[in-house]
């Protein structure tokens, strides 16, 4: 299943057509996508795959070269008060004011916002047992992360986009850090923009999912859709092969002799019609977890 | 294995490596400073007119501060740390087995030796023959050159993180310019004295690195004056916490921008109010008459204009703890409009500018009270003839314009850094520094050509109508494309243009008193001319454009 078309009303991001190059470079090639209200969009890849360019596009850091985009129907870029204003925003880099106290950053980030709400920041800043009076430049990148996670938070965005919010953290972080989005998105319905390459946090969160490679987009749909969509299959031959097996439709081949362990996007049949055509049997199969079909498809033929 | 081999494997050969391979493209521009001297030297020792003599002068001098300022950038071995956040020793050397005072020493010595032997090489064989040169020593010079040079080694190392270690670095700087001039003053200490003042002053840099460098390694130090750590963190800094919410986004703004630089140039005043006084006691005591006061109150009156000027490119960085002039993200992702971020820091420089003055009123107050015992104003010639109201009106005028203009100085460089590219900042300062001399030698020129001078004047006004229809011009391009592209509002548009026209019509108004005190009305068109064009209107027009040039890439 695809996203919304452009026509949706319900788009709070519509991408369209947006290409980017830095140089000769192409940092995103003729991107689409469209994200409903509500929903939690994860966006993965591996680095360098566009992920943070595409956001910076939706924040209107970045000026589209060709193509569109539309956030709550507006350009970012023209109408930066009006975007950013509707908008949560925590990034990879945590780019914070080291000089400003905790209490004094979340008065500023509030002056901002006339939607702040005194009592959920008090109750997210109890929940990341943050010191208010302690500056900014002396807490550790978990308690970083927290900070920017509750400015982002404390005035109830329609829209929240998490720039690798977990890079370098511990699990305990990154987990409290999930159950906050966790909570945002079950008791209020908002809409989620989620980009990370730890994908076991993707599949936990993330209903819908866009995988870059290279700048273009190379998987798109719900979550679960593009878990079913591929196979992890055990291929196996009557004779030892010297080299890997060419199977139409496999996205990764490994393996030596006679055993070879394929990642096949399609449906059952389409695999054992394709492994009876080079002469193999499927004897094992398994859905795989996105982690294996990112390596797979990201990574190329050999893994 | 030859001795050369052996020494690049040592760790001070790679250290001294790591220093000269960084750098040695911009050595090759020293050598090019080194030859337009030398150059300038050829062709005034070749009969050039007194007019040329005094433009290659000139031209030497800028030659020769660059060349200074970019070996101080080459041999200082400091680097930005891996978030681009401090400058500093580079941080992976204190990781290695060697010795603190190797890692002292080996760049402060290698400085030394690489610099020494090029100021020589200037003040004798380029500076000296241009003449005038200050009735100083070569060696003397080089002293000092050198003690300010391992001191700024010296603090940059050991305070990476102080956000006012660049005043520190200017107090360095001026008692290091005040002992170099101690020679030349009517009263100074005996030769004996000062060469032992100045190997002190170039021998206490090190340990002063040293002592940094050492508690730095050790983790108890992180650049921050521990010292005052406790004290600040539990009584002064809790004025400063901001315990009420901000009324409106630009409330929170300005209260950024004011923490972050609003208390630099008045700390900056005051120590140089603190610096007057103390040296006006000292001379005072040794030779019995306190010094000029008009001397001293015109140092006390440029300090804040001058610095005022050099802190302009500072107010276009949104965090001075970041090199970058990107702008950081949780500045970016904020929902204002780029002529509401201009506007904060216009009111912060307005405000900041206010405060300097009002403590240099102050401070001139107590200098006239302490030292000068009211000769001042007694003095014949100074007397108004209003009386004290004529004062006090004069006083007042006299503070209000150097709000303006400090104000100016401020403000008035800003867009180039807004763009967030370091290339622009560049050329434009390049540009204004070539327009500088320009103007600087037309200034010269008719000053010592009277038919020049006779030719120029009638083309004065035409010229300085010219350059203000151009930037009018200008800034109505700028706040149409600014109203299109909604980075700026009609609001916002309205106080620039307003603080514009008032600026320009209250210098017009005191230059026609003071043009009818100097009985040369004649000045008046022109001085106006030169008002208008001085305050900034087409810098105030373009910055939204050049903030969403950086905010939009």
């Amino acid at each position: 299943m695809k996203f919304p078309s452009p026509s949706s009303a319900e788009a709070v991001i519509a991408v369209s057509g947006l290409s980017r190059r830095f140089g000769t470079r192409a940092a995103l090639d003729d991107v689409s996508v469209f994200v409903p209200r509500g929903s939690v969009l994860g966006l993965v890849g591996e680095n360098g795959a566009g992920k943070t360019t595409l956001i910076k596009h939706l924040l209107g850091s970045l000026k589209a070269q060709a193509g569109s985009v539309r956030v709550f129907g507006l350009d970012p870029v023209g109408d930066p008060v009006g975007v950013l204003g509707r908008l949560g925003y925590l990034s990879e880099r945590r780019d914070l004011p080291g000089w400003m106290r905790v209490n004094e950053f979340m008065r500023y980030t509030q002056a901002f916002y006339p939607a702040w709400d005194e009592s959920y920041a008090a109750q997210l800043l109890e929940q990341f047992q943050l010191d208010p009076t302690q500056k900014i430049k002396t807490l550790s990148q978990g308690q970083q992360a927290k900070i920017g996670l509750l400015t982002s938070l404390a005035y109830r965005p329609e829209l929240l986009i998490l720039d690798e919010p977990s890079s370098g953290l511990d699990p305990v972080v990154r987990r409290d850090i999930l159950e906050a989005i966790i909570r945002m998105v079950a008791e209020e319905g908002r809409t989620v923009v989620f980009s990370s390459h730890l994908l076991d946090e993707v599949e936990r969160v993330a209903d819908h999912l866009v995988m870059l490679q290279r700048g273009r987009v190379i998987l798109n749909g719900k979550t679960e859709e593009v878990r079913r969509g591929h196979i992890l299959a055990v291929l196996a031959f009557a004779e030892p092969r010297s080299g890997a097996p060419i199977l139409a439709g496999a996205h990764a081949v490994a393996g030596y002799g006679s055993e070879w362990r394929v990642l096949f996007g399609g449906s059952r049949l389409d695999l054992e019609a394709a492994a009876a055509g080079i002469g193999a049997r499927v004897v094992e199969e398994r859905t795989p977890t996105l982690d294996e079909i990112m390596v797979a498809r990201a990574g190329g033929k050999g893994s | 294995m030859t001795a050369i081999a052996w020494m690049w494997r040592t760790t001070l050969g790679a250290m001294l490596w790591e220093i000269w391979g960084r750098h040695s493209g911009k050595f090759g521009l020293q050598a090019a400073a080194l030859a337009a001297g030398l150059f300038c030297v050829h062709c005034k020792q070749h009969g050039a007119s007194e007019v040329l003599g005094a433009v290659l002068l000139l031209v030497s001098w800028c030659c020769f501060i660059t060349a200074y300022l970019q070996l101080l950038m080459c041999c200082a071995y400091v680097e930005l740390d891996a978030g681009k956040a401090k400058v500093g020793y580079p941080g992976r050397l204190l990781l290695k087995p060697v010795s603190t005072a190797r890692l002292v020493l080996t760049p402060m010595v290698f400085g030394g030796v690489i610099t020494s032997p090029i100021l020589l090489v200037w003040s004798e064989f380029v500076l000296k023959p241009l003449g005038p040169f200050p009735p100083f020593d070569s060696v003397w010079a080089l002293m000092m050159l050198l003690s300010f040079f391992w001191w700024m080694q010296a603090v940059t190392w050991s305070l990476p993180l102080l956000q006012t270690r660049s005043l520190i670095l200017i107090v360095v700087a001026v008692v290091h310019l005040l002992v170099a001039i101690l020679p030349v003053m009517p009263i100074h200490p005996s030769p004996a004295m000062q060469w032992a003042m100045a190997a002190a002053m170039l021998v206490s840099a090190v340990p002063v690195a040293w002592m940094g460098l050492s508690l730095m390694r050790q983790g108890s130090w992180e650049g921050t004056v521990l010292v005052f750590k406790p004290w600040s963190e539990n009584r002064l800094a809790g004025l400063w916490i901001r315990r009420k919410r901000f009324g409106s986004a630009f409330g929170a703004q300005f209260w950024l921008e004011w923490r972050r630089l609003g208390l630099a140039l008045p700390s900056i005043a005051v120590a140089s109010i603190l610096a007057i006084l103390l040296i006006g006691a000292v001379v005072k005591r040794l030779a019995g008459a306190a010094p000029p006061p008009e001397a001293l109150l015109s140092i006390m009156v440029l300090v804040p204009l001058a610095i005022g000027g050099a802190m302009g490119q500072g107010m276009a960085n949104f965090d001075l703890a970041n090199a970058s002039l990107t702008l950081p993200v949780f500045i970016s992702v904020r929902p204002m409009t780029n002529g509401g971020f201009i506007m904060a820091k216009l009111a912060m420089a307005l405000a900041t500018s206010v405060l300097t003055w009002l403590l240099m009123a102050v401070g001139a107050v107590c200098f006239l009270a302490l030292l000068s015992k009211g000769s001042l104003p007694s003095n014949p010639n100074l007397a108004a003839a209003g009386g004290p109201m004529a004062w006090v009106v004069g006083f007042g005028l006299v503070f209000i314009f150097l709000v303006l203009v400090t104000w100016k100085n401020l403000v008035g460089g800003m867009a180039a850094g807004l763009t967030g590219r370091r290339w622009i900042l560049t050329a434009v300062s390049l540009t204004k520094l070539a327009l500088l001399l320009c103007v600087f030698s037309l200034v010269f020129w008719a000053k010592v050509d009277d038919s020049f001078r006779s030719r120029l004047l009638p083309w004065l006004t035409p010229i300085l109508a010219a350059c203000l229809t151009a930037k009018v011009a200008v800034s109505i391009a700028g706040f149409t494309l600014g109203l299109r592209r909604n980075t700026t509002t009609v609001a916002a548009i309205a106080w620039m243009v307003g603080g514009w026209l008032a600026c320009g019509l209250f210098v017009s108004g005191y230059a026609a008193l003071a043009c009818i005190a100097l009985h040369h009305p004649e000045l008046w068109l022109w001085l106006v001319l030169g008002a208008f064009l001085q305050f900034p209107l087409a810098d105030l027009a373009v910055s939204p454009l050049a903030l969403a040039w950086n905010r939009h890439r």
